[in-house]
């Protein structure tokens, strides 16, 4: 168990810098997700933690030990890869023992912790096998006992699932979740998939181009995106996003785009000349079909309608435009047929178009 | 035209060429291996079996045999461990890729001799007056060493042009191997606290065992034909200390004895004894390799 403190790190190639600056702190037992698009930096900044990648600049402390220098063995960290990389030629058993083989550890003992493990990762009945003779969410597994035998201070997880199938997908996420509930060991989580981030982290680390874009738990990103980069890459479908004019009306500010009338209390957001031009941003999935004399109400027509199953993905001509919500009530929608939706003033985002950042005051 | 008619009519030639050149030597070897010809004499006859019956029970034979087999084990697990310890060094130890490729160059090109002129570059070499090697053997006190008249040290001396042919060239090979393996595993088990050479000898090397097992077969049967490296090096000797089957074949059959069926006859039973115990290690590696 350990925290983990990252101070000024710097990642360059020869003169290519790829991340600047990068201070991060991981609360003991936490489960951190790091998120970003690719070549943003997360997997590069997950194995400058393990070691695999040499650190140009700054410390790394694992459970206050500055680790900097250290040999990934020396580090107490255990690592799981996207690619799985178990040791083709080795039975599963003997990949499990790899670690605990090389530290010494007496063969009876061994033994016993490979059986506990595979037991908890459901891998007993394949212990003689070699991987190539399992699947994928098989050998999957394998690489994660390997990597638990050890009794980390730290899980580091590149992509896990990325080559998984959809719904094998879904079910190891789950048993990560609840493996670390159980063990409550630090772990550091890479994926671009905003929704795996989503449910599986305490805290998401949301990167762009080599630093922190924001940080903070699934519903302080999804629900208060701090820049419009974040608004926009959180959420599926993504953000609705309009260039709108300010007008104030004393407790209320105005914003207005053609046929687009919405209104925001003036209080939660900073104060704004009249006719400057921010960006607003309407999450679909707070919106929903509503009656005409609705506050904040949007009328268009419908474009085309996507069914999800319970949901229905609507996409509605507003202004010439796309506009998308999603709702429970799209079965009685069809294209071309006009539509009233409405959004709740606190799922207003309102972003500068100067600097993306978010005009929202913090709460 | 057919597609396999097409293939059958332009493969034909050459494989006609093939099989007239193979089969018609090894036709005449037989014939001549159960006559008792002799350069001595005009005329000859049929003897059956007796060359093969002399065969064993002639030591000067069973001597080479014993060489060959010494000559073979030597070569091969030579090469491949001087090929092992090198690439792994080079891999753990160059980081530049020019620099690497400037070795692996150099390390071609003693492959790139011919035998003839390798093997006379270091019977220069060995000289005993006139040698590097020798000079160096008395700069660190070792005095005069006779590495290719004194009959402990020949066979070695010998081997080692040829692991140095070969070893090298097989060096460049599983450098290039290695490096094509996949970094993820070698990551995995820096982190499962293996040490460098740990992780070459549980992780990369077993990764690369069928293609260290071919290296191994080509390099059996290329020492195999070493004929012309030991005939300019030492000619068999001293003695009969280098001396293995294919040179005593040709002592007997042209240079000395002009015996050409006794020759015939033990090169027909190297060719057996070869068929024969490459059957079986092939079987064998087969077996374990799966």
């Amino acid at each position: 168990m350990a925290n983990i403190k990252c101070t000024n790190i710097r990642k360059s190639y020869g003169s290519v810098t790829v991340i600047e600056d990068l201070n991060l702190d991981i609360p003991d037992h936490e489960f951190v997700v790091f998120l970003g698009p690719s070549g943003c930096g997360k997997s590069t900044m997950l194995r400058m933690i393990a070691g695999l990648e040499e650190i140009s600049g700054g410390t790394v402390e694992i459970g206050e030990r500055d680790v900097t220098r250290l040999p990934p063995g020396a580090r107490g960290v255990a690592m799981v890869f996207q690619s799985y990389a178990l040791y083709p030629h080795m039975s599963v058993y003997d990949n499990i023992a790899f670690g605990l083989r090389r530290q010494k550890v007496a063969e009876t003992e061994i033994a016993a912790r490979v059986k506990q493990v595979s037991g908890l990762l459901g891998l007993e009945q394949l212990l003689e096998r070699k991987p190539r003779n399992l699947s994928g969410g098989q050998q999957q597994r394998v690489a994660m006992a390997r990597a638990m035998i050890k009794t980390p201070k730290l899980f580091l997880f590149d992509e896990p699932l990325s080559n998984l199938d959809a719904k094998l997908r879904e079910k190891l996420r789950t048993e990560i979740r609840r493996i670390h509930l159980d063990l409550k060991t630090t772990t550091i989580f890479v994926t671009h998939d905003q929704l795996e981030a989503m449910t599986i982290a305490d805290r998401i680390v949301l990167m762009k181009a080599g630093a922190i874009e924001q940080q903070g738990t699934p519903s302080e990103i999804f629900d208060r995106p701090a820049t419009r980069f974040v608004a926009d890459f959180i959420g599926s479908p993504a953000m609705n996003f309009r260039d709108c004019t300010v007008a104030n009306r004393g407790e209320v500010v105005e914003l207005s785009s053609g046929s687009l009338h919405l209104e925001v209390p003036a209080a939660d957001f900073e104060p704004l000349a009249d006719g400057t031009i921010v960006e607003v941003g309407l999450r679909p999935s707070k919106m929903d079909v509503a009656g005409d004399g609705a506050h904040n109400a949007i009328t268009g027509r419908v474009v085309l309608v996507e069914n999800m199953g319970s949901e229905g993905q609507v996409v509605v001509d507003v202004d010439g435009r796309d506009m998308s919500l999603v709702t429970k009530a799209f079965r009685s929608l069809s294209s071309g047929s006009p539509v009233t939706f409405a959004i709740d003033a606190d799922s207003i985002h309102l972003f500068s178009k100067r600097t993306g950042r978010s005009l929202r005051k913090a709460a | 035209m057919q597609p396999r008619r097409f293939i059958f009519w332009t493969l034909a030639p050459a494989f006609g060429l093939l099989a007239a050149l193979a089969l018609i030597s090894i036709a005449g070897a037989l014939y001549f291996s159960v006559m008792d010809r002799s350069l001595r004499y005009p005329d000859y006859d049929f003897v059956g079996l007796y060359n093969f019956e002399r065969l064993f029970g002639d030591r000067r034979f069973l001597n080479a045999l014993k060489i060959s087999a010494l000559w073979e084990i030597i070569t091969v697990a030579g090469s491949l461990l001087v090929a092992v310890l090198l690439s792994v060094f080079l891999f753990e130890n160059t980081r530049s890729a020019t620099a690497r490729n400037l070795i692996c160059l150099a390390f071609l090109a003693p492959v790139l001799l011919p035998r003839v002129a390798a093997a006379f570059i270091w019977r220069f070499l060995y000289s005993p007056t006139l040698g590097l090697i020798n000079y160096v053997c008395e700069l660190v006190g070792l005095g005069q060493v006779e590495f290719l008249a004194s009959p402990s040290l020949a066979l070695f001396s010998v081997a080692a042009v040829d692991i140095w042919q070969w070893g090298l060239f097989f060096t460049v090979i599983l450098l290039k191997l290695l490096e094509t393996l996949p970094k993820e595993p070698i990551e995995a088990a820096q982190l499962d606290n293996a040490r460098t050479w740990e992780i070459h000898a549980y992780v990369t090397l077993p990764m690369l065992r069928a293609p260290i097992i071919s290296l191994a077969l080509v390099k059996a049967v290329e020492s195999l034909r070493s004929f012309d490296l030991i005939f300019v090096m030492t000619g068999g000797g001293p003695g009969t200390a280098t001396e293995t089957l294919d040179l005593y074949a040709y002592q007997m059959g042209i240079n000395l004895g002009g015996r050409v069926s006794y020759a015939s006859a033990m090169s027909i039973l190297l060719l057996l004894i070869t068929i024969v115990i490459f059957t079986l290690v092939w079987r064998g590696i087969r077996k374990w390799a799966a």
